[in-house]
């Protein structure tokens, strides 16, 4: 049994991160021990405060301390189109990369019956009563590429179709500087079917 | 240096992630049956694995490892992925439960994987859910060991007639119905259209639905199945 000191609690709850084994853990308690109390306690406090008082947004489900997040609740946004997304990193993602000014909303993972994962876990029910209450215009997936992925978009497809709104997804294709030989043969594939005109 | 394996025709029927970088698998595969593999790496940026290593694309595998969970060692794909939407994906989605809940695992099941791409392929094609279905739920309670006889009465032996009316005992097999008899009473015509894996007709498919889910019921044990639920949540019916 190995010793319960806080040294031992604090490398075992260290673990908790992703990436983050046995060694690193021992790394990061020795360091912040060592050589940054001061970054430690700050760590600290943060995060239990981030723990307790980040909650998902009523509108958009991506983390946000308010009820609505700085996206939902801005004034600048176009409010006609709606951007799916699995995760909230994915948010950040498109923020930066994209000049899309629409608003979001955060599924928080993929249709997937052998995991026990359904509609209403993803809040796709909340996504629906969206449709319903808001003037939605296009709604845009931007939903990995997996076959648990394309259940999702088909299923968000049919409730916007009830709803006559209209339904687009992002191209899937060469990512860019890719070289088509070493390309896999589905991406291929479907790089071929959905090519445009120039 | 790499040991040459013998590579296998495989399926997946699940897949998550593993650790950062890796997929946990569960494989359907030719001489080898049901078990788990990890594709380490799989989910680098520069790996194609993970494109290839979905449910529904038939792979060429290649394996060590003696534990309990494999290690891929090669992947290929074995053809184009068998494309499946809406009623037919979440009826892929069903095949793999199926498999996932009933097959015990590193039990070869050959003649069951044949079936198996029999009916994805039949289901791709847009062929009768419910015929596709219920002829590999057939299927996959006979190679189990829990085949069923349907196109006989138990008792005696005699062929069904599809103008009678004929009631399922879950031990002692079809007999024929007495009047009000309780339980689920199917017509002579439902079974023999089971049996001979010929497409049902609508109140048909009622009743082989009946039939089959009460003949897996004691197989799958408390658990619901989801991909059931999904089928009624997305098309408001039974399926």
């Amino acid at each position: 049994m190995a010793e319960r000191s806080l040294l031992n609690q604090l490398i075992d709850a260290l673990r908790c991160l992703p990436g983050v084994g046995p060694k690193s853990a021992q790394r990061i308690a020795f360091h912040l021990l060592e050589r940054d109390r001061e970054g430690g306690a700050r760590l600290a406090r943060v995060m239990a405060a981030a723990m307790t008082g980040i909650r998902r947004c009523q509108r958009c489900r991506t983390f946000t301390e308010n009820d609505l997040c700085g996206i939902c609740a801005s004034t600048k946004r176009e409010t006609g189109s709606l951007c799916v997304v699995e995760q909230p990193s994915e948010v950040v993602a498109i923020e930066q990369a994209t000049d899309f000014r629409g608003l979001y909303f955060v599924l928080g993972g993929r249709l997937s019956p052998l995991d026990g994962i359904g509609p209403d876990a993803l809040g796709l029910d909340h996504l629906e009563r969206r449709l319903c209450e808001e003037s939605i215009a296009e709604i845009i997936l931007a939903i990995s590429p997996t076959v648990e992925g394309s259940a999702t978009a088909q299923f968000i497809a049919d409730c916007a179709a009830r709803q006559g709104v209209k339904v687009s997804r992002i191209a899937h294709g060469v990512p860019l500087g890719g070289e088509l030989e070493y390309l896999d043969g589905g991406t291929l594939a479907l790089a071929f079917a959905g090519r445009r005109d120039l | 240096m790499a040991r040459s394996e013998a590579l296998f025709l495989a399926f997946v029927l699940h897949r998550r992630d593993y650790s950062d970088t890796s997929l946990l698998l569960e494989v359907f595969a030719v001489g080898e049956g049901r078990f788990p593999a990890i594709a380490k790496g799989a989910r680098r940026k520069k790996s194609t694995a993970s494109a290839l290593l979905q449910p529904f694309q038939p792979l060429w595998l290649g394996a060590t490892g003696r534990g309990e969970v494999r290690t891929l060692t090669r992947v290929e794909g074995a053809g184009a992925a068998i494309a499946l939407r809406a009623r037919a994906l979440i009826g892929g989605f069903y095949l793999n439960e199926l498999l996932m809940r009933l097959l015990g695992r590193n039990d070869p099941h050959d003649a069951l994987f044949a079936f198996y791409q029999v009916a994805l392929t039949a289901l791709a094609e847009g062929q009768d859910l419910d015929t596709v279905l219920r002829q590999f739920e057939l299927r996959l309670l006979d190679e189990i060991g829990y085949g069923m006889t349907l196109d006989r009465a138990a008792s005696d032996g005699i062929p069904v007639r599809s103008d009678l009316s004929y009631v399922y005992d879950q031990e002692l097999g079809v007999r024929l119905s007495g009047l009000s008899e309780p339980g689920l009473v199917l017509s002579g015509a439902t079974l023999l259209a089971l049996a001979a894996g010929e497409p049902l007709e609508a109140e048909q498919r009622r009743e082989a639905r009946s039939l089959l889910r009460i003949a897996l019921a004691p197989h799958l044990g408390g658990k619901p199945l989801q991909s059931r639920e999904l089928y009624r949540r997305w098309f408001g019916a039974d399926g």
